[in-house]
């Protein structure tokens, strides 16, 4: 059984030299490359990977902020791989958690490579996550963008994928509904849309359960039956 | 037979020509240093022995000048045995006493024997005197003139009272003190007084000279500049301790921390050592207290607490400060036997002033120094792991892919760390700077590949400009590190240089324009050092300039003066 493997790191020489390495290990069977975290987790969702090779130190998103915006049902084995950040090092230490020093020694990528093999890896990297996102990386047309969450009006998904909504604009993004739900503000109102409690006017409520939250700059989203009791909770109505 | 009116007035007037006579004498005496003791209050030998010598020719002038009167004689001898008593305490008034006692007695006369006794009384009464004043701390009242009028009234009547019990046969007696009582009692206590206030204006007098003192201190702070910028310690404060010792022909200088002695210089050298630790509990008063301390070895007695044949008869210890408080004290001694004091309290402040001020501006530099050597190391160590692993990294992809392109970043490597070890902390020409930030750059871009490129502009005519070392490699490494590589478009760094007449401008740009508002330790310390450094070398017009627009760029300038080799 071969391992499907990606490599993140924003050296275009340290992806090589990660992916020679590998060569030396027949069940590793390197999918793609990434060179930032915000690529690295579109080709997660795309690929599924089952292990992940993720530098820490890229532009803009780290390897360990990235670990947060990634659904953790579907987490990959994750190995994180650094020159020098003694405070990430820690972290893994602390949490048993598998790394790698650049340069990489084959020896010591052989250990982990075992390691993975035998799921010696904890699976539930929770313990490495910031526990609220504060902003999410989304893409507009070529351009990669970091939104901060605080802009953030509400969230949904359609066919074409995940989209935040902000009074500048709609976005697409890479993170999942689930994991807007679990790591950011966004509050869960149907089953398509999170929204975000700060930019809430008014609800409207309907006939039957339902109703529409209109944000602040106006836009209306629908409200379920289900989610309406927690976001009038949230504003302490009964 | 009682004495007429006139006969009265005329005694008076006698007596006070004799008095004036006298008065005259002590004129002159106060003009010589044989005063010095009378001054000061005599404490130890050599001073009472003065005292006792003076006063002693005083009483037997004070005979010799006396009016014969009805067999015997009307004299101011009384005056020296009381003066002496004043100023000298019972020994002394007593000894002055008996000798012009015996002189008297000498001369014979009905009243030889009450004259004797008496004089030697009154000598041992002002002595006695003193002896009360002293023990109530009140000894400046001594030289009040209307007490020592006091004093001497009640003395003179004593010597009416001897007479009248002693001298037979009585009714002669009775007729002698009659006749003399008024005026000697009068001319005796206002020749006293008279001469007393005397001598309180010659102290008035030496204390006004005390701000020849600060004259003194202001010479002694021009000798030490300097030299307590190297420290507080043995080495430093021995060369002051040396200085205010010849400056102020004191008997010794000693000069302590907190703790211990730091320096000492002059008698009692064989017994107080430098490094030993403080043993005067007027040396820990001072410190504690942080106050003057002054045992004069008269009001306050001085014993050293080392041995009991140190000749320091008192010593001035006055309190250091520094710039958190008392960091030491300067103690200056007199010996016992010393005629003529150097001690004096307002030069011992002036000193200790003097050398607060250059210990608080010794410490300052100290620490600047120590400072800016420490965050240069800081500032050596900082660049390396994060960019050394990279670039070993970078260099095992390079030697894998491309064997011959590794082996020239190796060398870059290696002259990149080989400067950044052997760079002091002066100053190295542009061109130096320029190597040395082409080898950083070199293998940066090498790690980096299309995500960064770098244009460097700078007219060869500068190269001789001069600049402290680590001035753009830091900004640099900071463009790249905070800058370039964090933003998701390819990276671009510039450096150019502006020179004007005076000054030489160098910027360093990234296109990242990600320099935090407040930067966190970690990022705004390199630069934080290298703008410190710069104000420091050269002063505060020079130093670094940030301009930051955020996705834009982030500009920081170095401003210096223009210097070249």
């Amino acid at each position: 059984m071969s391992l499907k493997t990606l490599i993140i790191d924003d050296e275009l020489l340290a992806r090589d030299e990660m992916a020679s390495l590998l060569e030396a290990h027949e069940d590793i069977k390197i999918v793609g490359e990434a060179a930032n975290a915000i690529e690295g987790m579109a080709l997660i969702n795309q690929l599924q990977p089952d292990l992940v090779f993720v530098d820490i130190q890229m532009p803009k998103i780290t390897g360990i902020e990235m670990l947060a915006m990634l659904d953790s049902d579907r987490m990959p084995y994750m190995v994180f791989v650094t020159a020098y950040d003694e405070h990430a090092i820690s972290a893994f230490e602390n949490n048993a958690f598998d790394y790698l020093l650049k340069p990489v020694a084959p020896e010591r990528l052989a250990k982990t490579l075992n390691r993975v093999r035998q799921a010696e890896q904890p699976r539930d990297l929770t313990p490495l996550m910031e526990s609220v996102l504060t902003h999410l990386p989304c893409v507009s047309g070529k351009t990669l963008k970091i939104v901060p969450c605080d802009e953030v009006e509400y969230a949904f998904s359609d066919l074409s994928g995940v989209h935040i909504a902000t009074r500048s604009g709609t976005f697409h993004t890479h993170l999942t509904l689930k994991t807007l739900e679990q790591r950011s503000p966004l509050m869960r109102c149907h089953r398509q849309y999170l929204v975000s409690p700060d930019s809430i006017a008014e609800i409207e409520l309907q006939e039957g359960g339902g109703g529409e939250i209109h944000t602040r700059s106006g836009q209306a989203i629908a409200v379920s039956r289900r989610y309406l009791k927690a976001i009038k909770q949230q504003f302490g109505f009964q | 037979m009682s004495p007429s009116p006139l006969e009265t007035v005329e005694l008076i007037i006698k007596l006070t020509q004799q008095m004036s006579l006298y008065l005259v004498l002590a004129y002159l005496l106060t003009k010589t240093p044989v005063l010095r003791p009378m001054v000061d209050l005599a404490v130890h030998l050599p001073h009472k022995l003065i005292l006792y010598v003076t006063f002693s020719i005083f009483c037997i002038l004070g005979t010799y000048f006396g009016e014969q009167t009805q067999g015997a004689i009307a004299n101011t001898r009384a005056m020296g045995a009381i003066l002496s008593g004043l100023l000298g305490g019972p020994v002394t008034g007593f000894l002055v006493g008996l000798t012009g006692g015996l002189h008297r007695y000498s001369l014979g006369g009905f009243t030889d024997l009450a004259c004797t006794i008496s004089t030697t009384v009154e000598g041992l009464f002002a002595g006695l005197m003193h002896l009360r004043l002293r023990r109530s701390f009140q000894l400046e009242q001594l030289f009040n003139p209307f007490r020592v009028f006091a004093v001497a009234a009640v003395a003179e009547v004593m010597q009416m009272v001897i007479i009248l019990l002693i001298a037979r046969p009585f009714a002669d007696a009775w007729a002698l003190v009659q006749t003399i009582a008024i005026p000697m009692i009068l001319v005796n206590s206002l020749g006293a007084a008279l001469f007393m206030s005397m001598i309180r204006d010659q102290r008035t007098m030496a204390e006004t000279l005390s701000s020849t003192h600060s004259a003194k201190a202001l010479k002694i702070a021009e000798r030490t500049v300097g030299i307590l910028a190297s420290g507080f310690n043995q080495q430093s404060t021995a060369k002051i301790a040396r200085i205010i010792f010849e400056e102020t022909h004191v008997s010794a200088v000693a000069i302590t921390d907190t703790e211990k002695l730091l320096a000492f210089i002059g008698t009692g050298d064989d017994h107080h050592k430098p490094g030993t630790p403080i043993s005067s509990a007027l040396t820990m008063e001072a410190i504690e207290q942080n106050r003057v301390v002054f045992a004069d070895g008269v009001q306050r007695e001085y014993q050293c607490s080392l041995s009991r044949h140190c000749q320091l008869g008192s010593s001035l210890i006055v309190p250091l400060n520094g710039d958190n408080g008392v960091i030491g004290t300067v103690k200056l001694y007199e010996k016992k036997q010393r005629l003529f004091l150097h001690l004096n309290q307002t030069l011992g402040e002036g000193i200790a002033r003097v050398l607060s001020n250059q210990i608080l501006h010794g410490r300052y530099l100290e620490q600047k120094s120590l400072l800016t050597q420490a965050e240069l190391k800081l500032l050596q160590a900082q660049i390396s792991p994060h960019f050394l692993f990279n670039a070993l990294n970078t260099l095992a992809a390079i030697t894998r892919r491309s064997p011959d392109k590794a082996r020239p970043l190796i060398l870059d490597l290696a002259a990149f760390l080989r400067a950044n070890l052997k760079r002091g902390t002066g100053e190295i020409s542009l061109k130096e700077e320029l190597e040395h930030i082409r080898t950083y750059l070199t293998i940066e871009q090498a790690r980096f590949g299309d995500r960064l490129s770098v244009e460097i502009s700078v007219p060869e005519a500068l190269h001789d400009a001069r600049l402290p070392t680590f001035t753009l490699q830091p900004l640099v490494e900071n463009a790249i590190k905070h800058g370039t590589s964090t933003i998701l478009e390819p990276g671009k760094i510039r450096i150019w240089a502006k020179p004007t007449a005076s000054e030489l401008v160098l910027t360093v740009e990234d296109n990242a324009g990600a320099f935090p508002e407040h930067p966190k330790e970690s990022e705004g310390l390199g630069l934080n050092i290298v703008h410190r450094r710069i104000q420091g070398m050269y002063g505060p017009e020079f130093g670094l300039h940030v301009e930051c627009e955020p996705g834009e760029y982030t500009r920081i300038q170095v401003r210096l003066p223009r210097r070249s080799e």
